[in-house]
């Protein structure tokens, strides 16, 4: 933890965080005031250079909202883009095994309908999309144990 | 010996218990709420899985989830720790029929014993004292009355299905009776599920002392001797210590071996505690069995030099106990303080909040249990334990000197954050407590307030 870093280390990493933070929350609030997302950005703070780049398919879908500031561990994603696991257990996505899965990439789907099965002790538990939108990719294969909150499509919001 | 271990468990104890488990050459697998993500159990096991969000009821106490972790982890063996669903016998079943071992006693033994009322009836049956009260529980507020009546007042109140300090309520006027009844019994049906209630005398100035037994599942059983436990806030422990202080060798002997043979009648299996009552004039009576490993465990292990989350283990594999109650040795005294996060001049409120400082105690025969780091958080969702800070010493002055000298070495900061550091200090002075001569009343002497049964 922080407190194996050398002093020196340590004062230097403090303003770099601290810019570093800066830019971040003035990057979040020029995207905020233009609305529609830009094809790139480049902000610039001291020695600190931040740019971004979005694909137009990216730029399609709306601006997400702007994250917490709360740090989260990298392999995280947006919670609102991603249909998660329900509970820990076996993920199904097919009702019943070798059967048509219930969506596929590419799909549209609605708010409440059925994409997969988590089983956790013999009971199923549905899982379901919470929004409209279209199923950008599948995370996790048919039958695998998956854990809860583990993303399991990561799905484009329709737009309105 | 199995090969992993699946801790059902959150905090210092699923630590601890990871611990053994390495030690032992065990795979660790730990299971964790979204609010424990970054906890120092998960970043020390083998393979972790999240079980849930925050609320324990949608994670630690969800039994399905659980299940499903132990499955995915391949595990053979599950550790309950303390609390959540480690005293469930639906949990202990639920892990017979995976073929799973559950590190505890069998789930009818859970089942009797947690039940007060039937457990009361076992341990009667074994000859263990017990506080002139009722075995059956109480029907109405009619037969309350009359049982108050014949075992004189004050009385205690209390839930078939309590623990942990809640579902009681001490009662010393007969016309306010009929009142705390429907209430105790009412708080007791949200709490537990079950409004069951019994009535016993209450001993308002009683120590709390218990005997720490192990059985095996080969019939043989011993003590590691007592723990008092006497000093109390919001009848939750706070200073736990072994032996306990004056008591009588002939009154150790018989509640060591009072306490071996209930729960051997009760065909128990593994690390248990009886915990009695203990009046002025050094006569025990029987108050309940902890079917788990204990908060407080760590001052017997101290006092012994046993590990015992390792016996727990090896029974759980079918081990036989190998020491004889003659060849048990308890040396020294050592003393345990819980650290909470928590305001007691505000009635121990819990103060959750990030810990932006946090310094532990070191040097000679000091131990610390504790999951919290420099940056962690302690959570909302969770009890407010934050570390326990436990010292052995060749006798009780040189523990209580060690103790002072290990809280001051403690610091521990952060926004909205307080502990009961200061307040614990205050107790390890108070001539009673120097004196050994302390009772279950301390705590209130110490908050300058009426005792708790009077508001």
């Amino acid at each position: 933890m922080t407190s194996l870093l050398e002093p020196a280390q340590s004062d230097r990493s403090a303003p770099l965080a601290e810019a570093l933070d800066e830019v971040r929350r003035s990057a979040q609030s020029l995207l905020a005031d233009l609305g529609d997302r830009p094809r790139a950005l480049r902000i610039r703070a001291g020695d600190v250079v931040v740019e971004m780049e979005w694909t137009e398919q990216q730029r399609a879908a709306p601006a997400a909202v702007v994250a917490p500031a709360e740090a989260k561990p990298a392999e995280e994603t947006p919670a609102g883009s991603d249909i998660r696991a329900p509970i820990v257990g076996t993920f199904y996505r097919a009702q019943e095994p070798g059967g048509t899965p219930f969506v596929s990439e590419g799909d549209q789907v609605q708010r409440g309908q059925q994409v997969g099965i988590v089983e956790a002790m013999k009971l199923m538990i549905p899982v379901e999309a919470e929004a409209d939108g279209r199923i950008v990719a599948a995370l996790a294969a048919d039958g695998a144990p998956v854990e809860f909150g583990e993303p399991l499509f990561s799905i484009e919001p329709s737009a309105g | 010996m199995f090969h992993t271990v699946l801790i059902a468990n959150r905090g210092e104890i699923a630590l601890r218990v990871a611990r053994t488990c390495r030690e032992l050459g065990l795979r660790v697998a730990a299971i964790y709420s979204t609010e424990d993500r970054d906890s120092a159990v998960v970043r020390f096991a083998d393979q972790a899985v999240c079980v849930g969000p925050g609320p324990a009821r949608h994670s630690y106490l969800y039994l399905p989830a659980i299940m499903e972790a132990a499955r995915q982890t391949g595990a053979d063996a599950v550790h309950p720790g303390y609390g959540f669903l480690s005293e469930q016998a639906d949990f202990a079943e639920a892990c017979e029929a995976a073929g799973l071992t559950f590190v505890g006693p069998p789930a009818g033994v859970i089942d009797q014993l947690g039940d007060k009322s039937t457990a009361r009836a076992a341990m009667a049956g074994a000859g263990l004292p017990l506080l002139p009260g009722t075995i059956e529980p109480v029907a109405d507020a009619e037969a309350v009355a009359k049982v108050a009546a014949d075992i004189g007042y004050p009385v205690i109140v209390k839930a078939v299905a309590g623990g942990g300090g809640r579902g009681m309520q001490v009662v010393n006027d007969p016309d306010v009776l009929p009142r705390q009844y429907r209430e105790i019994r009412c708080t007791a049906q949200s709490l537990f599920g079950d409004d069951r209630v019994y009535v016993e005398r209450y001993l308002p100035a009683a120590r709390h002392v218990e005997v720490q037994v192990l059985c095996d599942q080969h019939g043989n059983g011993l003590h590691l001797g007592q723990r008092d436990c006497s000093v109390q806030r919001r009848r939750q422990k706070i200073i736990e210590e072994s032996p306990a202080p004056g008591l009588p060798p002939d009154v150790v002997e018989q509640m060591g071996s009072a306490a071996v043979r209930g729960l051997l009648a009760a065909g128990y299996v593994g690390a248990g505690t009886v915990e009695f009552l203990v009046d002025d004039q050094q006569r025990f009576y029987f108050m309940e069995v902890n079917c788990r490993i204990q908060v407080e465990h760590p001052v017997t292990e101290l006092t012994h030099g046993i590990d015992l989350v390792r016996e727990q283990l090896r029974i759980a594999a079918g081990e036989r106990i190998a020491a004889t109650q003659e060849e048990l040795a308890a040396r020294g005294c050592a003393i345990e303080c819980r650290i909470n996060a928590e305001d007691p001049a505000r009635d121990f409120m819990p103060t959750p909040g990030t810990l932006t400082r946090l310094s532990f105690p070191g040097g000679p025969f000091v131990r610390v249990d504790t999951a919290a780091v420099a940056g962690g958080r302690i959570s909302a969702a969770y009890d407010p334990l934050l570390a326990k800070i436990a010292v052995w010493a060749p006798d009780r002055p040189q523990a209580i000197a060690r103790m002072r000298r290990a809280l001051s070495e403690l610091a521990v900061e952060g926004p909205g954050v307080s502990t009961n550091r200061d307040f614990l200090m205050t107790a390890l002075d108070h001539p009673l407590f120097v004196a050994g001569t302390h009772d279950t009343s301390l705590v209130d002497r110490l908050t300058d307030s009426q005792p708790r049964e009077e508001r």
